[in-house]
């Protein structure tokens, strides 16, 4: 088993020299970034769990290729019980890092084009399946990270990708050789792109005839050359660079996401998972965005938690605990966490084996799932600050707390229920704010909003498959349309005597 | 039993329904518009017909699986041709493909004559 350590993992990113930019500047030594650290150890806690037995059952699988014990951010789905696993592993680890873990994309994506690259074979008599079933073994044996890029920068979208003023606001094939093929282009809001051994990238839309060089999907290593990456800024992001871990609300962990930009890469043929079959590009979408709506079941519930957790805290250290709207309000956060549990795990539950012999979670499922989480988290993030108050944006800084004529102010006007140090009041609600408004806000709020697709995307796939005429023959059955209507034994009600 | 239901042919193909709650397709007619006695289709043969993509009716596979190496996920093993034939229909799929309503039972019955 090739289980990497943490301290493995760590190195083995430093070892990439990833040409990474930030605030304008080249990053060299950015596993030790102050800003990116955080996103890093979230990573890292992907490899620290597996390792632990009492978590082995949800953070390992067995590979149906080697039959070997894999970390499951690598493992193809044999199962509608590894489904449901997937789920309970991604609110495990929402729940020990606060924040995006980042490493969800990829496994979305292999298992998107598992299925896919078989059904392509089958139809078009390529060679994709093969070879990408030898690509996953080398993410299994090796037990690395690899980004899921599907977002292009898109342009104008009223315009399909080939009719573009600028061709590469689409990732593309710009040249095919013998070798392999070259490819120019963006991937956008590229979530834990730094922190990734490998890129695996997809189109990002059904594609249409004359798109035939957009339909691409393909694997290269992060380091791969004319790969560069600009990293994304986070509200609040800066507290990271002030030297105390007070401010900053949750100083061990974080989320990352990055403009990816490939210029000119190189990749060779067998790493092409699909060149130009423009009728599968659209499968692909559908179903990492299935996939990866199905995630969302998952590691927003488990940050959800945490949010829940901090808020009752605040309101143990406000003395407000017992307030009978506080109970209330805690009591409608968890129904709403739990209820966007559901939706994942069912999905995960009514999931199918496809012919390519991997499992699929239920389509309709996955996206009433999403579309939940486009609402829940906010309403959970809304209570959640009515319960901590409005100190939590008011607060004086880290730095007047330990200022010497200033901190002992701030410590006396500071202080909630009697036996609540005043720097602990202030840390819980620094992590309800980094939850809310702040660095983690991007995972959990706004990334709730559009990531694995926006919320209009997830209502036309829960259109297409709402099974509708179904339900108007259901009504039209009960109401009696259609039937004659006999006017003639029409009776009016007489009154029921008393007694 | 009357002369009539005697008269009726013995359904080669067996069905087996799913329960039933969300059917996108009409699963009785297409249950009823598969070869009765049809000499070309195997004894065995089963037709697994589930009203929606979620195929209870073949316990959420979409295609069945006939060795130890297809259910372990080696996508591609052959059949044995010595298995009776079994297709899995779930709403309009056919076998994981996707097949228009009015294509089901004509498609269902070329599968099971293959």
């Amino acid at each position: 088993m090739a289980l990497k350590t943490p301290e493995e993992f760590r190195q083995s990113i430093a070892d990439l020299h990833l040409q990474i930019y930030m605030f304008g500047e080249k990053v060299d030594d950015y596993v030790n970034h102050p800003v990116i650290r955080p996103s890093i150890n979230c990573i890292a806690m992907t490899y620290e769990l597996a390792r632990l037995p009492e978590y082995e059952d949800l953070m390992l699988a067995t590979s149906h290729l080697t039959g070997k014990k894999v970390n499951r951010f690598t493992h193809i789905h044999q199962s509608t019980d590894d489904l449901s696993k997937k789920v309970k592993m991604q609110r495990l680890l929402g729940q020990k890092t606060g924040s995006c873990f980042q490493r969800c994309v990829g496994m979305d994506a292999i298992n998107a084009l598992y299925s896919v690259t078989y059904e392509t074979d089958q139809a078009r008599g390529t060679q994709y399946h093969e070879r990408f079933k030898n690509y996953v073994q080398y993410l299994q044996d090796n037990d690395l990270v690899a980004d899921g890029a599907m977002t292009d920068p898109k342009g104008d979208r009223g315009l399909a990708p080939h009719q573009q003023p600028d061709p590469d606001m689409y990732l593309h094939v710009v040249e095919r050789r013998d070798d392999g093929i070259v490819v120019r282009g963006a991937k956008a809001h590229q979530t834990g792109a730094c922190n990734s051994h490998e890129i695996i990238v997809m189109p990002t839309v059904a594609m249409r005839e004359g798109d035939e060089d957009y339909a691409v999907s393909f694997s290269c290593p992060a380091n791969a050359e004319g790969v560069t990456y600009i990293y994304g800024r986070q509200s609040c992001d800066t507290r990271k660079l002030e030297g105390n871990d007070l401010d900053i609300g949750n100083a061990q962990f974080g989320g990352q996401e990055a403009l990816m930009v490939f210029d000119d890469v190189f990749v060779p043929w067998d790493r092409v998972f699909l060149c130009g079959e423009i009728e599968f590009s659209g499968a692909l979408v559908e179903r990492f965005a299935g996939f990866h709506r199905q995630s969302y079941g998952g590691c927003k519930v488990g940050v959800g938690d945490v949010l829940i957790g901090a808020a009752a805290t605040a309101a143990d250290m406000n003395g407000a605990a017992k307030a009978s709207h506080i109970k209330d309000k805690l009591i409608e956060m968890t129904h709403l966490n739990e209820t966007l549990f559901s939706c994942g795990l069912a999905c995960s539950y009514e999931g199918v084996r496809m012919p390519a012999g991997n499992y699929q979670i239920d389509m309709l499922l996955a996206n009433v799932c999403k579309q939940n989480i486009t609402r829940f988290p906010y309403e959970i993030a809304r209570l959640a600050e009515d319960i901590a108050g409005g100190l939590m944006v008011t607060m004086p800084s880290a730095q007047d707390l330990a200022d010497e004529k200033i901190g002992p102010i701030v410590e006396k006007y500071l202080v909630g229920q009697c036996d609540t140090p005043v720097i602990d009041r202030m840390r819980i609600l620094r992590l309800v704010e980094n939850l809310t408004l702040g660095t983690a806000a991007v995972g959990y709020r706004t990334e709730s909003m559009h990531g694995a697709g926006s919320p209009q995307a997830q209502r036309i796939m829960i259109a297409r498959q709402s099974n509708i005429n179904h339900k108007k023959e259901l009504a039209k059955a009960l109401a009696g349309v259609g039937k004659p209507w006999d006017k003639g034994k029409i009776k009016v009600p007489t009154a029921v005597s008393a007694d | 039993m009357t002369e009539e239901q005697q008269a009726e042919p013995v359904r080669r193909v067996k069905v087996v329904y799913c329960g039933g709650c969300n059917p996108h397709i009409d699963r009785s007619a297409v249950a009823d518009a598969l070869p009765a006695d049809d000499p070309d289709v195997g004894p065995g043969a089963t037709v697994h017909l589930s009203g929606c993509p979620r195929a209870c009716a073949s316990d959420h596979l979409l295609i069945m699986p006939r060795s130890e190496d297809d259910v372990r996920g080696a996508a591609g093993t052959p059949h044995s041709s010595d298995d009776p034939p079994v297709v899995v229909v779930a709403g309009e799929l056919v076998d994981g493909v996707p097949t228009p309503a009015p294509e089901l039972a004509p498609t269902i019955t070329r599968k099971l004559k293959e």
